[in-house]
């Protein structure tokens, strides 16, 4: 009879930093997907637009800027049409908005399930993450139907090798997005406040990227600051590749590459490590 | 003998009171300060409790273990360490096999969504793959009885077919060790029985482990197989759930108004006696439902008898109360009875017993003498005080307060001064 030590699993008293069990995920791939499926279809449900909405929020918010930052204050688009800068802005900080918001509130939000039932945490904001990667898809195609009717006419450079490395872009501004937001997580279910603080921050950001300016227009003292966020080389290298701009600073788009990838790796090594003590407090 | 499914050695758990969920940032980082500098001062000590302390035990695969204890004795902390929830400060759970827990009625619905929908949320939530739950969907529909309903979003459902979705699913797990907590605690009594019922199908047919907390002690009893009782976060005692509830009720002051056991083979007795029903019946006062010290109680007894070669059989009841006094020892007279289910009672009147907790035991006996079963603190209830016509509220002596008559009388006058 087999009373060896062959367990399967083990509970002991050790909180981990790098036993991430991304193994886990896989076996629980099911329930990511009907997750994912959960976010696209509970969040239409009672609305007279439904999925629509997707597409209807990033064009009200760019004819908002257009008709403020293109008609009123008159800020330049670096001679790109002001309907297409404003909606690969707008497209990009949206997702990069999203994924962090979505993952910023797993505990909050998933307290009463968490204290009953056990699967990996980590599937939560990555499933939310992947929901919005849906929504980004069908706003990339509403993106580039716009954009073809602009080459159509004349005001664009049209399709080039450079777009392959779009997704990668969008990637990373993914990534970015999960990796503070289990950060954020970890912090705002122990500190409540950082909750409001982070609105505000949230706020600030957008504006402290380029999402309704073209980054040439920071100068000075503010400029080396200005491509240090991460957000600047992504959006700016985005609008380099489809409108045919010299790409600005290979040096800042690696910087951001390898602050996003040490902040993802952080994040999840925090979240791994505090999923469980995490429940006795929410 | 089954190979053991879960080992736990040594599980503690302490909660830090106060401090640690302040969520304010300030306090926590006074705290790490204090911790910092001055780590080994005792006197600092800030409110605290072990949850649990020092449990160790084993189950093997296939039995249904049961928990026993008051409310914080550490039950629920134990079964969240054991499905992973929480972490303990000390000691390791070691076992083998997927770990599902049938979940509080509702956790991990999603009112939005349809029927259907939820089925399978909740089902990957409690680890079911897709292939699992098809292959045991129409299963759960069938149990559930809401097909009609089935792309209805749930929060339009009544809250019948809510718990019968929610306990469709958690019924149709297929994990090797199951955990129940408290999930009883909802629903109607029929709907609880359909649990019950489910669950020992669970159990015996399919050959799963089962970690059951209820403080349904007549389910805990007819369901487990061997308990668990736990006191302040320790482990006291571990074996039959009957002794085990004995001990228990022995010590607690809980209710126990009444058992029943449907199966004959599985029923508390010997060849002898098996118990079918044993239950205490209160005639209460102006319709309330609280024992007081004016309300009759009816005990009702039935068993199955299979008399011993030319004997007869006394039935005999002792009442205790908390301390373990006896406060009364009655009897039957002799009968002669034959082989069958035989039916009997007493009546415990009004205004006799004084307020406390008392449990009852009975015992059968045969030729006078030679003791046939004895079932030790099989029913157990609370009397609660009721004065009239008094202005002094302190507490009662006397193990019992009967209602004979006092009276008093003007024998001579005094003439005034």
């Amino acid at each position: 009879m087999k009373e060896t030590d062959e367990w399967e699993w083990e509970v002991d008293s050790e909180y981990h930093w790098f036993r991430w069990e991304l193994g886990s995920i896989v076996r629980y791939r099911d329930l990511l997907f009907r997750l994912v499926r959960r976010d696209l279809l509970a969040n239409y449900k009672q609305t007279v637009l439904g999925p629509f909405w997707i597409l209807l929020q990033p064009i009200l918010t760019t004819l908002i800027y257009w008709l403020i930052f293109a008609r009123i204050v008159k800020v330049s688009t670096d001679g790109v049409p002001a309907l297409l800068f404003y909606l690969s802005g707008v497209i990009c900080w949206n997702f990069f908005s999203d994924c962090l918001s979505g993952a910023m509130y797993t505990f909050l939000t998933n307290s009463a399930i968490f204290s009953k039932v056990y699967f990996p945490r980590l599937i939560v904001p990555v499933s939310s993450m992947l929901a919005h990667s849906m929504r980004l898809l069908v706003q990339m195609i509403l993106f580039f139907c716009i954009y073809f009717l602009f080459y159509a006419s004349g005001g664009v450079p049209g399709p080039g090798w450079g777009w392959l490395f779009l997704p990668v872009l969008l990637l990373m501004t993914g990534l970015f997005g999960l990796g503070a937001g289990l950060i954020i997580s970890v912090l705002t279910a122990k500190y409540r406040d950082l909750d409001y603080t982070l609105q505000f921050v949230l706020r600030i950001w957008m504006f402290a990227s380029p999402v309704f300016y073209p980054a040439r227009i920071v100068t000075g003292g503010e400029k080396l600051w200005f491509w240090l966020n991460p957000l600047t080389p992504l959006i700016e290298t985005f609008r380099a590749i489809c409108f045919g701009r010299e790409v600005v600073s290979y040096d800042y788009l690696f910087i951001c590459v390898f602050d996003i990838l040490v902040i993802l790796v952080c994040g999840i090594a925090l979240f791994k490590r505090h999923e469980l003590k995490l429940t006795d407090i929410v | 003998m089954d190979p053991i499914i879960i080992k736990a050695e040594g599980l503690s758990k302490y909660y830090r009171l106060g401090m640690q969920g302040s969520g304010r940032f300030r306090e926590d980082w006074s705290y790490w300060w204090q911790q910092r500098l001055r780590p080994s001062k005792e006197g600092r000590e800030e409110a605290h409790i072990w949850a649990l302390k020092d449990v160790s035990f084993e189950v093997r695969a296939g039995e249904v273990v049961g928990f026993i204890g008051r409310n914080g004795a550490g039950k629920s902390t134990l079964l969240k360490i054991i499905s992973h929830i929480t972490k303990p400060t000390k000691g390791s759970v070691k076992g083998r096999g997927r770990i599902a827990s049938l979940l509080e009625v509702g956790t991990g619905f999603h009112g939005d969504l349809t029927g259907r929908e939820n089925i399978f949320l909740n089902g990957h939530i409690l680890g079911m793959t897709r292939r699992e739950i098809l292959s045991q969907f129409d299963e759960i529909v069938e149990f559930s009885g809401i097909s009609a309903f089935l792309d209805t979003p749930v929060k339009r459902y009544s809250t019948g077919m809510y718990v019968r979705l929610a306990f469709a699913v958690a019924a149709h797990l297929t994990p090797e060790i199951l955990i129940v907590d408290e999930v009883l605690a909802v629903g109607d009594a029929e709907f609880q029985q359909k649990c019950l019922k489910k669950m020992k199908e669970v159990s015996t047919a399919k050959g799963r482990t089962v970690l059951f907390v209820s403080h349904n002690l007549q389910a805990l009893r007819n369901l487990c197989q061997r308990a668990f009782l736990l006191e302040k976060g320790e482990l006291v005692a571990s074996g039959d759930p009957g002794m085990l509830i004995a001990q228990y009720l022995q010590k607690e002051s809980v209710q126990y108004l009444q058992q029943e056991y449907a199966d004959i083979q599985t029923a508390p007795g010997n060849q002898s006696v098996r118990i079918k029903r044993v239950e205490l019946i209160p005639d209460y006062p102006d319709g309330g439902n609280i024992i007081d010290i004016r309300t009759a109680l009816k005990l009702e007894l039935e068993f199955w008898y299979e008399p011993p070669t030319s004997s007869d059989l006394i039935v005999g009841i002792h009442l205790f109360n908390l301390a373990g006094d006896c406060i009364f020892d009655i009897s039957s007279p002799r009968f002669s009875l034959e082989r069958g289910l035989v039916s009997g009672g007493c009546l415990i009147p009004a205004n006799f017993l004084n307020d406390g907790s008392y449990y009852i035991s009975i015992v059968f006996v045969s030729n006078t003498t030679s003791r046939l079963f004895y079932f030790e603190s099989c029913l157990s209830f609370q009397v609660a005080d009721y004065r009239e016509n008094t202005a002094w509220y302190g507490k009662w002596i006397g193990h019992v307060r009967p209602d004979f008559p006092v009276t008093l009388r003007s024998e001579k006058l005094l003439p005034d001064e």
